[in-house]
């Protein structure tokens, strides 16, 4: 091979790595989203349910009303949190927490539609801006769905995402990982 | 001396270099990084099975659990607070210090290039872990209370990944190659053990995710500095040295011995590095034959090219085309350059050393320009500077002049006296046909030069017998502290005779020359660059975290 061909070779194989580094620079920069939200139908449901290991029941996302995004998700230890965007409600105009314990305060106790979870509401304020929190109480856990709007966005955008929280019992996780994969359990 | 050097030497080596032969010192890719990225190249297959079967990941998974069971389920009241505090710090803080003090470090020993790649290695290991996370979306160990501190999916360990690849790109940033880095290397190891122990008694990890973590962590700053710094070009040198000097034993001083006996017919006995400290721009080299004659070789690296690259983008910016010049495309180039300009010098008569060839150490990255040895030289700063001397420092300028030549680094490092002669060396930067400015600033630096031994008084009168006033008084209007080789308004300062503004007073008065060049290209160029560097710098600032140094 002459060197020149050579020489070209090097360059173009420099250029792909220069091209792979810079996507993979560009992956780090995206990797707060590196966690995908806990899905009804996969995501990270299995590691939330891990981040709360008391808790009977997981909480996981229909699909997003139009308008709403995921901003970001964080799932550790501690628990999960997930902060939504919404282009009329502002940006982390709502966030979900999955926790062990959470404290209700005045919130007041409405129907829920999961048998086993309850749920409590309590609005903090509509004007100026909406403000208000959620709470899904169940057996061994908690979930916060706490709205806090730009202001001049209507508090109806909230109700938007009262459907999109669902919930899946650990012990339909745990009987779904025996039978598709192992025999463990979370 | 009846024949030149180049073919009285040149008769005595081989043709050429046969077809297929590798060269005196080949590009060598480091034997231990092959073997990391192939076994990131294996995790990679691993990875790709994994995300389209889910047999493997069952296989791996049982596997995994089988090897972790006896360590979580035997965890002693005795060791779980060391193990949690272990993944604690590993986990959170670890990263962040080894990381912050080796980018310090690295900045403050001026491996700028190596501090680069210390974030771009954080960065690539962070983007690595991101995409396989998100492609294998494995939980943390099944079956198994996790008693430590974790986030995210399991596979591979982000943790692991991003402390080994700290420790690793630390130890290449930082320390020296021998003896040091073996035992850093062994340090790494057994930290990242117990690291990764930990994960596994803290049930937060299983042992896949800790050996895909580490082998990420290892491959990805293990490959990116043998390439893009390797050692042999870009080593890590401490006790003031120029990191322009490479070291020449070893098998550089081989290949180098090789080359001079098949590309010139000169058969070394002895290469020593000379004058290092009036040279940062190659490494100069005193060689001497098993006959005991001794030549003077400079050697250049990609090394020298980027520094070359980088001190031109740096002048254009601070002064618009200060140099007027274009940066070299290759180290070829460069040597060509400097090997044509001695023989264009020579041949204008003016007194430069004789050229015998250029040899060829590794293609397009490493040549010697080897040359006739000035034996019995000085730097003009060590020796007599009479009137004659003067008179041959001025008449060389003047002889430049005439061939329409600057050679634009005068200096006292490069003017050198032998015996009564004055000779002149490094024409590295000399240019054809340069602007009346540049060679203006030629007469000034060699005055300044010469006076620094003598009186500026004596030199401007000899001046006068070969420059006009008017000639004179315009190379000091021209000039100033960034027209000055660093060594020489080092020296200048350093005489505290105030000899540029003595000069100006001696010559007629004349309005300073601008050096400030402004046009589109610098304008466009600084914005440019300033938009980099902004980018750069606030990606870097919002990917704190995710690099692992927050």
């Amino acid at each position: 091979m002459s060197t020149r061909r050579h020489l070209a070779r090097h360059r173009r194989l420099a250029r792909v790595g220069a091209a792979s580094a810079v996507l993979l620079v560009a992956a780090a920069c995206s990797v707060e989203l590196a966690t995908p939200p806990p899905g009804c139908a996969g995501g990270s449901g299995l590691i939330a349910a891990q981040s709360v290991p008391t808790a009977e029941q997981i909480p996981c996302f229909e699909d997003l009303p139009e308008g709403w995004s995921f901003a970001t998700v964080n799932v550790n230890q501690n628990g999960t949190v997930v902060r939504l965007d919404s282009d009329r409600a502002g940006t982390t105009a709502a966030t979900l927490r999955f926790e062990e314990n959470c404290d209700l305060g005045a919130a007041v106790a409405v129907p829920s539609n999961v048998d086993e979870v309850e749920r409590f509401d309590f609005i903090e304020r509509l004007e100026p801006s909406f403000r208000a929190q959620t709470y899904y109480v169940f057996d061994g856990g908690c979930v916060t769905l706490e709205f806090d709007f730009d202001r001049g966005a209507s508090a109806t955008e909230s109700v938007a995402l009262d459907d999109i929280v669902a919930f899946v019992s650990r012990q339909d996780l745990n009987e779904s990982i025996r039978e598709s994969f192992i025999d463990e359990e979370l | 001396m009846s024949e030149t050097l180049v073919a009285d030497r040149s008769r005595h080596g081989r043709l050429r270099r046969p077809s297929g032969e590798p060269p005196p010192l080949p590009r060598q890719f480091n034997k231990v990084a092959i073997a990391w990225l192939a076994a990131f190249v294996g995790w990679a297959i691993v990875w790709a099975w994994v995300f389209l079967s889910d047999d493997p990941a069952i296989w791996i998974t049982e596997r995994d659990l089988e090897l972790m069971g006896p360590i979580v389920d035997n965890r002693a009241g005795w060791l779980t607070p060391s193990m949690k505090a272990i993944n604690e710090i590993g986990t959170h803080w670890a990263t962040p210090i080894v990381g912050w003090l080796a980018l310090v470090g690295a900045l403050l020993s001026k491996h700028v290039r190596h501090a680069v790649l210390l974030i771009v290695s954080l960065a690539i290991i962070a983007g690595v872990v991101t995409i396989v996370t998100t492609q294998i979306d494995r939980p943390r160990p099944l079956g198994v209370t996790q008693i430590g501190d974790w986030e995210g999916f399991a596979q591979p360990s982000r943790p692991v990944a991003l402390l080994t690849g700290a420790l690793v790109a630390a130890g290449l940033t930082l320390v020296p190659s021998v003896p040091w880095r073996r035992y850093w290397y062994r340090a790494t190891t057994v930290l990242i053990a117990v690291f990764g122990f930990a994960q596994l008694y803290t049930g937060v990890d299983h042992p896949t995710d800790v050996f895909a973590g580490a082998t990420v962590g290892v491959a990805v700053p293990l490959v990116l500095y043998r390439v893009l710094a390797p050692e042999m070009v870009f080593p890590i040198t401490y006790g003031g040295g120029s990191t322009a000097h490479l070291d020449v034993t070893g098998p550089r001083g081989d290949a180098i011995r090789r080359a001079m006996a098949d590309q010139l017919g000169v058969q070394v006995a002895d290469v020593t590095p000379v004058g290092l400290e009036g040279s940062a721009g190659s490494t100069p080299l005193r060689i001497v034959d098993v006959a005991g004659e001794v030549l003077f070789a400079k050697l250049y690296a990609s090394s020298h090219l980027r520094s070359d690259r980088s001190y031109k983008l740096g002048r254009t910016l601070l002064y618009g085309r200060l140099e007027d010049e274009q940066r070299y495309s290759s180290v070829r180039r460069l040597i060509q350059h400097e090997d044509y300009m001695l023989y264009v010098l020579r041949a204008a008569g003016i007194d430069c050393q004789e050229p015998c060839g250029i040899v060829e150490i590794t293609p397009d990255r490493e040549y010697l320009l080897v040359t006739e040895f000035l034996e019995g030289a000085v730097e003009i700063s060590e020796a007599e500077v009479t009137e004659e001397i003067i008179d041959e420092g001025l008449e060389l300028v003047r002889k430049l002049w005439r061939a329409g030549l600057a050679h634009r680094d005068i200096k006292p490092a490069n003017v050198m006296v032998q015996g009564d002669r004055l000779r002149i060396i490094d024409v590295a930067f000399a240019q054809v046909r340069p602007s009346p400015w540049r060679q203006a600033v030629d007469l000034a630096n060699m005055m300044l030069v010469l006076a620094l031994r003598s009186s500026p008084e004596l030199v401007y009168e000899r001046a006068l017998r070969l420059f006009t006033a008017d000639d004179i008084a315009e190379a000091f209007a021209a000039s100033r502290g960034v027209t000055l080789p660093s060594q020489l308004r080092s020296d200048v300062r350093h005489d505290g005779r105030q000899l540029l503004e003595r000069f100006r007073e001696l010559s007629p008065e004349r309005a300073p020359v601008a050096i400030q060049r402004w046009s589109l290209r610098r304008i466009g160029l600084t914005v440019w660059v300033g938009l980099i560097v902004a980018f750069l710098i606030a990606i870097f600032v919002d990917n704190l975290s995710d690099i692992g140094l927050l």
